[in-house]
């Protein structure tokens, strides 16, 4: 499993940061979860999820570079990174109830993390507040979906 | 957290590029270019001789004819080629600056987008440049119309503050306009637009169209006595505004020069607290407080003052100093050892001059970065207006609170400044509001935003001793000042 480091949510560049680690964790879960002969049934649906998450770097890739605006640059200090770090190692056998369960609590925090970021980034970056919650409500979303392979 | 990796550790010797190729100054006099977070040598500048700016200034005179006969569309065509590349380069670009400037990586990535607007906006050339005619205008049958035409050789000389984006507010307009252009970058953060430069080339400009030299004094005295200059942008501090403005102007030169400022941010009773806190501490210690347009004074109007200053004073203490990087770092270095003395030399003055120091960020130590020339967030109350710390451009994270009884003791006091570049207001009302934006003489007003940083396609310049010219740089002004009209009246037999 790779190596992930949620940075401290403290300025936009590390908002965003926080965000693509997010995504990049998600995609090492699903790619791991598809790749596990005992969870074969739901395969095409963790690499779909995968591919969904990569999507979702690409967009906050962008967001970084296009919608930060250098004349409302506020330091952020009420958003706490600890409240949504998740787990990145998938449990050795894990069969599909564990592998939903798992997935489904990533999805959640993710989407908590999006949804209250938004909000904080609301007055700071109005285009970029905008991306975080579509991606916060697609969280919450992806997680009905695993729950309900 | 770990790092953001640098572009490169050392970028050695740099070169100008004139002509459309990258030259080795003659000159034996290099300077350090250095990295103000670690005060260790990443590459050296030359100090560019007269002769060598002569020659460069005849390369652009002789490139101009060719290139004012290119259609404007033509040189459109480049400036999307170049926002292009530069948008492939987007991170390396933000990172060089964070390396020689000090600046955090988010700044520089916002200076980057902004450095890029620049092109997008001098790439409406065609529609920016169209004249005006009006038919049977001089008299029946006799039509009458203005052409927008340039005028030759253009330079500019540009600071430390903004390595990106100040040269980007003039060259792709006078070029994009038809034009020549010689830019001088600073001496201390010239790495910026030598990266920069590799992507014009690769733009494919034809040769002598843009040129970049380094140096120092020698290069800008020569580009405002040579007699095919056609005119001279500059930024920087007010004394050598005054100069370059009035050395450019006895020789005839057309000039625009953005010096100094000293800018207040007023809060209002009616002020949303937690908001304009954040604002303002955007305002006062993003880049080290070493932009033009940052907040200098702190204002509060009012019963207002005592929460204001709590505020501010406790997320103050919250903002992370370090090395630019590093992505969860709020803000940096200043730029050199001289400017971290200059700046204490403004911190013991308040306390001799009996201002108290509330929050002193003189013995801030950043671990693994002992050498650099960090300054903490400072913040002085109990500032009366005469003090020099109310008064002098300081140009480091060091902010004068003062409390005002009205709002129009707010405004006297921000009028008897010299400069005039930019004020702000923190209301809810729009009375207030009003009333400040009207009768404060400055160039760039805040209604409840504290970086009043004009965008590409608005022109941005200041007041009084702020800036010496009429026409500002950026959008329509820059267009302006870089072409002539010339008025042609048609009779046909």
């Amino acid at each position: 499993m790779e190596d992930f480091e949620f940075p401290e949510c403290t300025t936009f560049g590390s908002v965003i940061r926080f965000a693509l680690e997010l995504e990049r964790a998600a995609m090492a879960v699903y790619d791991d979860l598809a790749g596990r002969p005992d969870l074969a049934q739901a395969a095409e649906s963790f690499k779909a999820l995968s591919a969904a998450h990569k999507k979702r770097s690409d967009v906050l890739e962008h967001t970084r570079r296009e919608k930060l605006n250098e004349m409302i640059l506020e330091p952020i200090q009420d958003l706490d990174g600890s409240k949504y770090k998740i787990e990145t190692k998938v449990p050795d056998g894990v069969d599909m109830a564990g592998a939903k369960a798992f997935s489904a609590k990533m999805e959640e925090v993710s989407g908590s993390f999006y949804l209250d970021s938004s909000e904080i980034a609301k007055f700071l970056l109005a285009e970029a507040a905008r991306i975080l919650e579509r991606m916060g409500k697609e969280s919450q979303a992806n997680k009905a979906k695993v729950e309900a392979l | 957290m770990a790092l953001l990796p640098e572009v490169k550790a050392d970028y050695g010797k740099l070169k100008n590029f004139v002509n459309g190729e990258w030259v080795e100054s003659s000159t034996s006099k290099y300077l350090d270019i250095e990295n103000p977070t670690t005060a260790k040598p990443i590459g050296q500048v030359p100090m560019t001789t007269t002769d060598e700016t002569n020659a460069a200034i005849e390369a652009a005179r002789e490139a101009w004819q060719s290139w004012r006969e290119t259609p404007p569309i033509t040189r459109a065509r480049l400036m999307f080629r170049l926002k292009e590349i530069m948008e492939g380069h987007f991170e390396n670009i933000a990172r060089i600056m964070v390396q020689e400037q000090g600046k955090t990586i988010d700044e520089a990535r916002g200076e980057t987008r902004r450095t890029i607007e620049n092109v997008e906006v001098a790439a409406g050339i065609p529609s920016l440049m169209m004249g005006y005619n009006l038919e049977d205008g001089a008299a029946s049958g006799i039509d009458e119309e203005a052409v927008v035409t340039p005028l030759g050789v253009f330079g500019a000389i540009c600071p430390f503050n903004f390595p990106a984006m100040i040269p980007f507010w003039f060259w792709p307009y006078a070029v994009a306009s038809g034009n020549t252009f010689i830019l001088k970058s600073s001496k201390q953060v010239p790495l910026t637009q030598a990266y920069i430069f590799k992507l014009v080339e690769e733009a494919g400009f034809p040769p002598g169209v843009v040129n970049l030299l380094n140096g120092s004094h020698e290069v800008a005295d020569a580009m405002m006595e040579h007699p095919s200059m056609k005119g001279i942008s500059f930024v920087g501090s007010t004394p050598i505004a005054k100069y370059v403005y009035k050395k450019s102007a006895e020789n005839g030169k057309r000039v625009q020069a953005q010096g100094g400022a000293k800018n207040s941010l007023i809060v209002m009773p009616d002020a949303v607290l937690p908001r304009t806190v954040s604002n303002m501490l955007a305002s006062f210690y993003g880049c080290a407080g070493q932009r033009c347009l940052a907040g200098a004074n702190l204002i509060a109007v009012g019963d207002v003052a005592e929460p204001v200053l709590n505020k501010f004073v406790e997320g103050a203490k919250k903002i992370k100093v370090g090395y630019g990087l590093d992505e969860s770092v709020n803000m940096g270095p200043v730029v050199s050892g001289a400017a971290k003395k200059n700046i204490l030399g403004y911190i013991e003055k308040g306390i001799e001059e009996g201002a108290k120091l509330v929050l002193d960020g003189r013995g801030i130590k950043v671990p693994g970065y002992e050498a650099g020339h960090f300054i903490g967030p400072t913040v002085f109350k109990d500032v009366t207006p005469d003090m020099t710390i109310a008064k002098d451009e300081i140009f480091g994270p060091v902010v004068a609170f003062m409390a005002m009884d009205t709002l129009d003791d707010a405004i006297e006091f921000v009028n008897s400044s010299p400069f005039g570049n930019a004020a702000s207001i923190y209301t809810q009302s729009g009375r207030s509001a009003k009333d400040l934006r009207y009768n404060v003489h400055a160039g760039n007003i805040g209604i409840n935003v504290g970086v009043v940083a004009a965008m590409a396609f608005f022109p941005f310049g200041g007041f009084k001793d702020s800036f010496f010219g009429d026409l500002h740089g950026q959008g329509r002004d820059a267009v302006t000042f870089y072409t002539d009209r010339k008025v042609v009246i048609t009779r046909w037999f």
